[in-house]
């Protein structure tokens, strides 16, 4: 029976968070076209949670994938205002990101700082590198092309509802490439598999010929560029960048890891299993919203949830709840 | 200047009868045993012959199942640390758990109120205390408000053992129980441990002293216990015995039933060749190892023959020249290991196995490129395939390939280790206390399999710590002496005390 509860519990507690938001909200929250749009809401949630399950594989986080979001959207942005075409400015704001994650994974694998410490303060630096950029301000309406705002509005329709179309929003689209890319390379490629190995024993991974400090310093490129291409998502949608829009992914990125590792059987992390975690916290938001919920209460609900669900899965592993399969 | 311990008069620990059952052991059957103050009594044994479940019983960690404890004739509560703390009993073992970052005084103060004035911390009063203590033993150069890394593990120790001296009010202690005491020290350390150790018994102190190391035993003991498989063998004045019958009443059983035939010598060409190697804790080490032999390296612990297969798998940075058939050996373990190297670490759960991942995972995870297609994408077909035809060679025992390794005995994960080992095909196996915590069973089917690798032309490196699982394996055996390759000969004709013995005198260099 315990057995069971820690097998299914998470599938069995997401179903019911579904069917207790389609009892109170009866006439929208099951409609493909809620659906497409809560996809749509979580994308750039499921490009960093995704980014982030990487570096999490192997024990370590980063925490500056939020400021790192914020950044990239302003550096695009900010090269608009300065006349660069769309794809020059997307590349400058990725290599951004790019150079962003090398610092992150130098600090932590070449010099040896806790990634703790290490994101923490390039977190400071992304975010005081953002405001330095814009002057602190949002930058917004004719300095941004509008061919980038349209990207996030637009998509391929696939069907129907009454007069207007349904739309599978471009943003979504990218968030599944960029899981799938995730999922290709940590579930189907050696270089994955090693980054497993590191975080299942680093010393034990070295003594059988895993280079761990340059896959680790590899992983945080992935997080990086992943926090940069949220970024730009983000930009895209609001057609505008502050410095400090990107700022709040970081913790729920973490968070829907977390709430995904209680999904797998061996409490590991798992890019699917993030993929769950981040529907989870998507359909909360959009959920509550819909009952209008207050925000703030929101937020204690959604901390509470999460809180309930890793404790669950920890006394679960504990053979507290009974003993292991 | 050394002030008497107060031992509060002569002080007798008697074990009567001690028993405890763990599963199917008995690892503890029956013990008898008179501890007393003013003498050093060495406890002998094999691994696993009940030492370390002995200390545990006295320490109160363990609850026997059977006999008492009697502390001058009234039986002490069993499973009980703080009881047997109050009955004088103090506890050093190898593993020093000091606080890093704090001073050495306050190391010493860890189990002990700080004394105060005005409800603040009097430093004053801690470090005069703690010097006193340290005083009480001989020891007038540590400065006991330097931070306690600035020591040396032997230092630690010493403080920790002042630490038992500060007075706290209640009964002094007056019988200290070291386990394996030097195991970390180097030898000068381990000349100022045992005169602290002289102090002690001068003062009127009992030691336990647990070694596996000879010489110590000889020269500190006054009476020396063996058990073995559980048992209590024999207690004898160190007067009416010697290293031969210690040895003898340790190991008991007849030992070459475990080991396969050795077959007349027939060895290769030299398949890996060491010439000047230096690397932490070794130096200027030469040697060849040839195609289908079995080298065994041996010495006390330390010596350098866990550091040697380190720097040969590329583990730890080195100097000197490796070939493997030949060709120049790669320094990193992904090279040393693609070249055709193999190696087992001796701690198959801190430094071996990825203890939550699966078998076949861990048996893959040297080899994944060769077992992927196109070097990248996983072929976990291969993998699966690859790892049941390996784990029926080693005679692995589990449920299913994809279970975690967690859940497999000591002997059954070691054979997950030998499988990722042969897994490559090696040319050369490097092997560090391979059948370390391992039952007898698999420790014979390990035998069978290293002999039978050799048989098969693969060249094996084998250090151990077990005597006679060297002397039993080997084709020929190398000593290692502070770092240094100080004996290698061929295996016939030698026996544990002979081995033993060259452990210490210097030899004729390799």
């Amino acid at each position: 029976m315990t057995g069971l509860v820690r097998r299914f519990g998470g599938i069995a507690g997401m179903l019911a968070v579904v069917l207790f938001f389609a009892i109170n909200v009866p006439d929208t929250f099951l409609t493909l076209r809620n659906w497409l749009n809560i996809s749509q809401q979580i994308s750039m949630l499921a490009v960093v949670a995704a980014c982030m399950t990487v570096v999490m594989v192997m024990g370590d986080f980063d925490l500056s994938v939020g400021s790192m979001a914020s950044l990239s959207g302003v550096v695009a942005a900010t090269l608009f205002t300065q006349d660069w075409s769309i794809p020059a400015a997307l590349s400058a704001a990725l290599a951004v990101g790019l150079l962003g994650g090398l610092i992150n994974g130098v600090m932590v694998s070449l010099v040896g700082i806790l990634p703790f410490v290490a994101t923490l303060a390039t977190l400071t630096i992304y975010s005081g590198a953002a405001f330095l950029i814009s002057d602190g301000r949002t930058i917004f309406g004719r300095d941004i092309p509008a061919a980038f705002g349209d990207f996030a509005r637009g998509g391929p329709v696939i069907g129907m509802a009454g007069e207007r179309a349904l739309v599978l929003p471009n943003l979504t689209l990218v968030a599944l490439a960029v899981v799938a890319l995730i999922w290709l390379v940590l579930e189907q490629t050696t270089y994955g598999r090693r980054l497993y190995a590191i975080g299942g024993n680093s010393e034990a991974a070295r003594l059988a010929g895993v280079p761990v400090t340059w896959l680790r310093l590899s992983a945080f490129l992935f997080t990086g560029v992943g926090a940069a291409v949220a970024g730009l998502m983000y930009a895209s949608r609001v057609a505008s960048a502050n410095p400090t829009q990107g700022d709040a992914l970081m913790l729920t990125a973490i968070a829907a890891v977390f709430l995904g590792m209680t999904l797998t059987r061996d409490g590991q992390p798992g890019v699917l299993a993030t993929l769950a975690g981040v529907v989870v916290l998507g359909v909360l938001d959009n959920g509550l919203t819909q009952m209008r919920v207050d925000s703030y209460v929101r937020e204690v609900l959604v901390g509470a949830i999460i809180l309930a669900a890793v404790g669950f899965s920890a006394l679960g592993r504990r053979g507290v709840l009974g003993r292991r399969p | 200047m050394s002030v008497p311990i107060d031992a509060g008069g002569a002080h007798e620990l008697r074990l009567e009868g001690l028993g405890r059952q763990f599963g199917a052991v008995r690892a503890l059957d029956s013990v008898d045993l008179v501890l007393r103050a003013g003498e050093v009594h060495a406890l002998m044994g094999e691994n696993g012959a009940g030492k370390s479940t002995l200390i545990r019983c006295l320490a109160g960690l363990e609850r026997p199942d059977a006999g008492r404890i009697l502390l001058d004739g009234l039986p002490l509560p069993s499973g009980h640390p703080a009881a047997v703390r109050a009955a004088g009993l103090r506890f050093i073992h190898q593993e020093l758990h000091a606080v890093r970052g704090l001073s050495v005084a306050e190391n010493m103060f860890l189990d002990h109120p700080y004394p105060r004035r005005a409800g603040l911390v009097n430093w004053r009063a801690v470090n005069r205390a703690a010097q006193a203590a340290l005083s009480r033993l001989g020891v007038d150069d540590l400065d006991p408000r330097q931070p306690m890394t600035g020591l040396g593990p032997g230092d630690q120790m010493i403080a920790r053992i002042a630490g038992t001296l500060i007075d706290e009010g209640g009964a002094p202690p007056w019988l200290y129980v070291m386990d394996e005491p030097t195991a970390a020290l180097t030898g000068a350390e381990s000349e100022r441990l045992f005169a602290v150790i002289g102090e002690m018994i001068a003062a009127g102190a009992g030691v336990l002293y647990v070694s596996h190391r000879m010489p110590e035993v000889l020269r500190l003991s006054d009476r020396v216990t063996v058990l073995r498989d559980g048992r209590h063998i024999s207690t004898r004045p160190l007067g009416e015995t010697g290293q031969e019958r210690i040895i003898h009443e340790m190991t008991g059983r007849d030992l070459s039933a475990l080991f396969p035939p050795r077959d007349a010598l027939q060895h290769g060409d030299t398949v890996l060749g060491v010439r000047g190697l230096a690397a932490p804790g070794i130096r200027d080490v030469s040697f060849d190892l040839r195609a289908g032999e079995i080298l065994g390296v041996v010495g006390l612990a330390g010596a350098g023959q866990g550091a040697l297969l380190r720097a040969l798998i590329g583990a730890a940075p080195r100097r000197g020249m490796v070939t493997l058939d030949g060709q120049p050996l790669s320094a990193t373990p992904a090279g040393a290991w693609a070249q055709g190297l193999a190696y087992v670490p001796p701690e198959r759960r801190s430094q071996g196995l990825m203890l939550g991942r699966s078998i076949t995972e861990n048996v893959a995870l040297p080899h994944l490129e060769r077992m992927a297609r196109g070097r990248f994408f996983l072929n976990r077909r291969q993998q699966a395939r690859r790892t049941g035809d390996l784990g029926a060679k080693v005679r692995l025992k589990a449920a299913t390939l994809s279970q975690g390794c967690s859940q497999l005995s000591g002997g059954n994960q070691q054979k997950v280790l030998f499988a990722r080992a042969l897994a490559g095909a090696p040319r050369v196996l490097l092997l560090d206390e391979p059948t370390r915590g391992v039952d007898i069973g698999a420790k014979s089917d390990l035998y069978r399999l290293i002999r039978q690798l050799a048989d098969d032309g693969v060249a094996v490196l084998l250090a151990s710590s077990d005597l006679p699982e060297v002397l039993g394996l080997a084709d020929r055996i190398a000593v290692m002496q502070e770092g240094r390759l100080t004996h290698l000969k061929e295996n016939s004709g030698m026996t544990e005390a002979s081995l033993l013995a060259s452990f210490y005198d210097s030899g004729d260099a390799a």
